[in-house]
């Protein structure tokens, strides 16, 4: 006899995949060498040492963009800001979910 | 304790301190264990190794190879190769690494099989720099013990503000991720096993697990077929190895003579060491012969705006001007000073500094002969 917890436990992770998923986003953290607010994207300048690499990331507006606690529009992002975007793979390429700008003292 | 038991102590440490033999360019660090010595060894194999475009060099590089650069005295020392960078600052002050067209390193060798397809020579120079640097190969000698400096004590010799009112602004630069920086010469590159790993490939052309892909070239993909190594072209052990050889080598010993010791008085005395501050102190390290260390840098891993003489390219938040105060050492084996040689000695240098250096190059130069001298003859003690 099949046991009554097996499709009850089946459900479950499906129900919590997108969440398992969501925890292991792509995380970049570099310098924004451009912005275009109007179609909704950045290019983002990642890499080590001298070997520097641009990685393109779409927004939506379900993106969320925050300094610290204050939330800002894609378009408050300018060249030569840090940020951390916390990302989920497409065939379009990489969604962020979220994007926390990086103050630098 | 008797008279003679002390005596035989004190006799005994001054054997011990006589004997010790002097730490030579190359060396590996004092106090290494049995197997950390071996992961040198294997490291520095990796490191005299030559590459071949099966083997994972180019498409693009500047060598085949790290000791083909740095080779003089020893393994880990100078190269009389200079390589070209270029970076664009943008409005704003922003500056632009120009990743979008190859990266700021403009390699200046490139693969049989590139120059087939496309009928270069060398990577083309990106048409929207707006500086343009050349570099020497600095040696790697006691960068071990830079990279375990904490930030904090780096952040104590800051002062961008001149709040002392000593003309001297210090003030560090940041990674493209934030993270402050100390190697290169302009302090962009936070850690050592990353400035390894970026040279691979900036150098070489060789990609590994923690930079896996090549650069383009001005822009634009490899052609097809041009890079027949898969990618990453070395794996994490040899990475790890080169960064075990890398970090292990030694600051070589600084053994003064009597004007020597005269020199580095004046050295203090007429301003030098506010910003080639005479020893750092490494913070915790795994490897115990790196941990809480004091040692000989000269250097405080600060930019200082050098004026506009030397200026050339921007990098993360160093201007045209601004420069990481060099490391003073291996300079009794040097050829050429700066960062890109063009001073052929150890005074010419010292003329050379501008801006924040002004007040001490001055008081160098007002200096007698016999003192500027004996100045000199510490700066080739290092």
């Amino acid at each position: 006899m099949r046991h009554p917890a097996a499709p009850i436990a089946l459900l479950l992770w499906l129900a919590l995949l997108p969440a398992r998923q969501q925890q292991h986003p792509y995380v970049y953290q570099g310098t924004i060498e451009t912005t275009q607010p109007k179609a909704g994207s950045f290019a983002l300048i990642t890499g080590v040492g001298m070997a520097l690499r641009l990685v393109s990331i779409q927004t939506t507006p379900a993106t969320r963009v925050a300094s610290g606690t204050t939330t800002l529009a894609l378009k408050a992002l300018k060249p030569g800001d840090v940020v951390r975007a916390e990302c989920h793979s497409t065939p379009r390429g990489l969604i962020a979910d979220r994007i926390q700008r990086i103050p630098l003292p | 304790m008797s008279a003679g038991r002390v005596v035989a102590g004190l006799l005994a440490l001054i054997a011990a301190t006589a004997c010790e033999k002097p730490v030579r360019s190359g060396d590996p660090l004092r106090g290494l264990s049995r197997e950390q010595l071996d992961r040198f060894q294997a490291g520095k194999a990796v490191f005299d190794s030559a590459f071949m475009p099966a083997t994972g060099l180019g498409p693009l590089f500047n060598s085949t190879g790290c000791s083909e650069c740095h080779e003089d005295p020893a393994a880990g020392g100078r190269g009389d190769e200079v390589e070209v960078h270029a970076t664009a600052l943008r409005a704003g002050g922003v500056c632009d690494p120009l990743v979008g067209e190859g990266g700021p390193v403009i390699q200046q060798q490139v693969t049989p099989a590139l120059k087939a397809a496309l009928g270069i020579d060398v990577e083309p120079f990106p048409k929207d720099a707006s500086g343009r640097a050349t570099r020497t190969t600095p040696v790697l000698f006691g960068r071990g013990l830079l990279d375990a400096v904490p930030d904090s004590l780096i952040l104590s010799y800051a002062d961008p503000d001149d709040r002392n009112h000593d003309g001297i602004r210090g003030r560090p630069n940041r990674s493209v991720d934030g993270r402050i920086g100390r190697f290169g010469r302009k302090a962009f590159v936070p850690t050592l096993d990353e400035f390894n790993a970026g040279a691979f490939v900036a150098e070489m052309g060789v990609t590994n697990p923690a930079q896996p892909t090549e650069e383009t070239i001005g822009g634009q993909p490899i052609p097809a077929g041009v890079d027949p190594a898969p990618d990453p072209e070395i794996n994490q052990q040899m990475l790890d190895r080169t960064n075990d050889f890398v970090r292990f080598l030694a600051r070589p010993s600084v053994k003064l003579t009597r004007e020597g010791r005269e020199g580095r008085e004046l050295f203090g005395r007429i301003g030098c060491a506010t910003c080639h501050v005479p020893t750092l102190r490494t913070g915790a390290s795994p490897v115990a012969a790196v941990d809480h260390k004091t040692f000989e840098a000269y250097t405080d891993l600060l930019l200082h705006d050098m004026g506009p003489d030397l200026a050339d390219i921007c990098l993360g938040l160093a201007g045209p001007s601004d420069f990481r105060t060099e490391p003073l050492i291996g300079l009794d084996s040097a050829k050429h000073f700066l960062h890109d040689g063009r001073a052929d000695t150890p005074e010419r240098a010292i003329e050379l500094h501008g801006g924040e250096a002004v007040t001490a190059r001055d008081r160098f130069l007002r200096l007698p002969a016999g003192e500027r001298a004996a100045l000199v003859a510490f700066l080739r003690s290092l």
